[in-house]
């Protein structure tokens, strides 16, 4: 009962028998910011439409505040919806499209007014408030999409990728706003995007989907820096996958035979037996690149693990240094660190080594 | 070099098609400033005169040519007219509306809907009125029997005109108002109707048109009165005068009328259609 909102095993079929969403569970706490993530088709809109009431549920029991709410109409749900182009009502002023959904309610008029000058204010429209829509900029016509969604006082307020179409700097300043309203009012947020930062920058947890399967349901920092699955470590940032085989799990340490070596792992959080396949995820940010005149023995005892590399490029922006690199494979790889850690120890075209902690990796059993 | 032939060769092409479309209508035109009432429909004008507006009003005194007996035809075919646009439209916007999910049979229904517009006039005509007296056993009147073909031969028209309107309808407002606790029938009087206004006024405009010229298919379905189509061809069967055609200019000019109307209201409509198609560009 304590849950806003729940989906337990939520699936989706379509007429023609392709399968949208499979097995969906997920249980949100009252105020939490929730993201669906991943790429297109992955099912994350087609999820949140059923939230919505657009699109009927194949199996599975959806619950709002505890009551089952598969077959209510989407207007008898305590859900609203902002959508992609904001669907704004373009033959309506500003106010009108903002006070639409209270005239259905029934509301004395003078309350009405109030709720719609105080949402109008929060969200600084006022001055545009009896304008149409379509005159006005992007960033504005999202905020009086939120305003109007907003103003029927959702228990869940359902976003469609809203930052979308909007261009990079207001897409900032509107996703900081957004995340201080949502603090603000403590009413639970679904969104749903495809840009990583997004998600990664507003939400308490998020929901990474492909091919219509939940892949991981992890708060932001958790999610980055340890992915449950291989699609996860390669979707979510700047991640090096190294795949080979467990030689033994001892104690807190698994040792792998991997192409570049014996590498040291931590155990995941599943059992893990000797002889199977596993992938070392290795985050761009745990890499260490040491110049190739160091002792790799040295290297090693100070850092865990060593591999050799051929440093390719090296660029100072600012104070931030592009290190561009290829590993004995053949791959490569190209991280950014502060120019203070690297001072003058680096040469371009020079041999040198990637180091890093064992704590700072994961290892995904396949 | 191409433009110096094909240029002036679409010229005399659309000069040509607009001699063919309007020039009967000038000759008409012409004609029915003839000297009355002894002047004849043809060349040349004895003297350029009114007469024959004036006596449509009834404005002369009685002469040997009888003023046309439309009067009663005229307001039957704007009433019938006026039945079959509120009908076929009420009924093109529904089934348009229901064409926009998939269902069962959508196929079928839809050519049974276009057939209206294709079976020969003179059949559905003729098979209304065998039907209403030999099988039905009831009277053909031009408000039953014909208002029913007119109404099966309009819709079809309206329903594909707002078929393609409602093709290119985002339905992301619909689900904008659903979502904020409207019920979908106030969903449809305040957004989508209002939005798809235009393509509504263009359907109106289709029945109501096709409805006051209908032919064949008001000749057998009508019954005793006639109306205004059936009432012009029924004196031409006896003498034609000039009046026929002054008559004729002044229908013309109330349909230039109505479609005055319609572009106002349309202009007006597209102007904020255009605003939101701007409004979707941007987004």
């Amino acid at each position: 009962m304590a849950y806003d909102l729940q989906l337990s095993h939520i699936g989706k079929v379509y007429d023609n028998g392709t399968p949208a969403v499979i097995d969906f569970n997920l249980d949100v706490d009252k105020g939490e910011f929730i993201a669906f993530l991943g790429p297109s088709g992955c099912g994350k809109t087609t999820t949140l439409r059923m939230i919505a009431g657009f699109e009927s549920i194949t199996s599975g029991d959806l619950l709002i505040r505890g009551k089952r709410v598969n077959d209510l109409q989407p207007e008898k749900r305590p859900t609203s919806m902002i959508f992609q182009n904001y669907a704004l009502f373009p033959h309506m002023t500003v106010r009108q499209n903002v006070m639409f959904g209270l005239e259905v309610k029934q509301l004395p008029v003078a309350e009405a007014n109030r709720k719609v000058d105080r949402i109008l204010d929060k969200l600084g429209l006022t001055e545009v408030a009896n304008v149409r829509p379509t005159r006005l900029s992007g960033g504005q016509r999202q905020r009086i999409a939120l305003a109007r969604s907003l103003v029927v006082e959702p228990d869940i307020l359902l976003l469609d990728e809203p930052l979308g179409a909007l261009d990079a700097n207001l897409r900032k300043s509107i996703q900081n706003e957004l995340k201080l309203l949502q603090r603000d009012l403590g009413i639970t947020f679904v969104f749903v995007t495809h840009a990583q930062s997004e998600a990664l920058a507003l939400s308490d947890r998020i929901v990474v989907m492909n091919a219509g399967r939940v892949e991981q349901i992890s708060p932001p920092r958790e999610l980055y820096t340890r992915p449950q699955s291989i699609f996860v470590a390669r979707f979510i940032g700047a991640n090096t996958l190294i795949s080979g085989k467990v030689r033994n799990v001892e104690g807190g340490a698994v040792s792998l035979d991997t192409p570049f070596g014996a590498l040291v792992a931590e155990p995941p959080a599943a059992s893990i037996t000797t002889g199977a396949s596993a992938s070392i995820v290795l985050p761009a940010e745990a890499m260490n690149v040491l110049p190739g005149s160091m002792a790799e023995a040295e290297v090693r005892a100070k850092h865990g693990n060593v591999v050799p590399c051929q440093i390719n490029r090296l660029q100072l922006v600012g104070h931030i240094l592009q290190i561009g690199m290829t590993l004995p494979s053949g791959e490569s790889v190209s991280l950014e660190g502060h120019a203070d850690k690297y001072r003058d120890t680096l040469r371009a075209g020079a041999a040198g080594y990637v180091a890093w902690n064992p704590a700072d990796t994961t290892l995904i059993a396949q | 070099m191409e433009s110096r032939i094909i240029k002036p060769a679409l010229g005399v092409y659309v000069a040509l098609f607009v001699l063919f479309l309007y020039g009967p209508f000038v000759v008409l035109t012409i004609i029915s400033f003839q000297q009355g009432p002894d002047g004849g429909p043809q060349f040349p004008i004895i003297e350029w005169s009114t007469y024959w507006y004036r006596q449509i009003f009834g404005l002369t005194p009685p002469s040997r040519v009888a003023p046309l007996p439309f009067g009663e035809a005229l307001i039957r075919s704007l009433v019938l007219a006026l039945m079959t646009m509120v009908v076929s439209t009420v009924l093109g916007v529904m089934s348009a509306q229901a064409f926009r999910r998939n269902f069962k049979g959508s196929a079928v229904v839809f050519y049974l809907i276009v057939l209206g517009m294709m079976v020969p006039g003179v059949l559905t005509g003729l098979g209304t009125s065998l039907l209403a007296n030999n099988i039905i056993g009831i009277e053909r009147h031009w408000y039953t029997t014909a208002f029913a073909t007119h109404v099966a031969y309009t819709f079809p028209f309206a329903f594909l005109v707002m078929l393609a309107i409602l093709n290119r309808f985002d339905s992301s407002v619909e689900e904008a108002a659903w979502s904020l606790g409207v019920d979908p029938w106030t969903t449809f009087r305040k957004v989508t109707f209002p939005l798809i206004f235009p393509g509504v006024l263009s359907a109106m405009l289709f029945a109501f048109t096709l409805s006051l010229d209908e032919f064949p298919r008001t000749l057998f379905a009508s019954g005793r009165d006639q109306t205004l189509p059936l009432a012009i061809y029924g004196t031409f069967s006896v003498e034609i005068h000039p009046n026929i055609f002054a008559f004729g200019v002044l229908t013309t000019l109330f349909s230039f009328a109505l479609l005055s109307v319609y572009g106002i209201l349309m202009a007006m409509s597209v102007r904020r259609a255009k605003k939101m198609a701007m409004q979707e560009d941007i987004a």
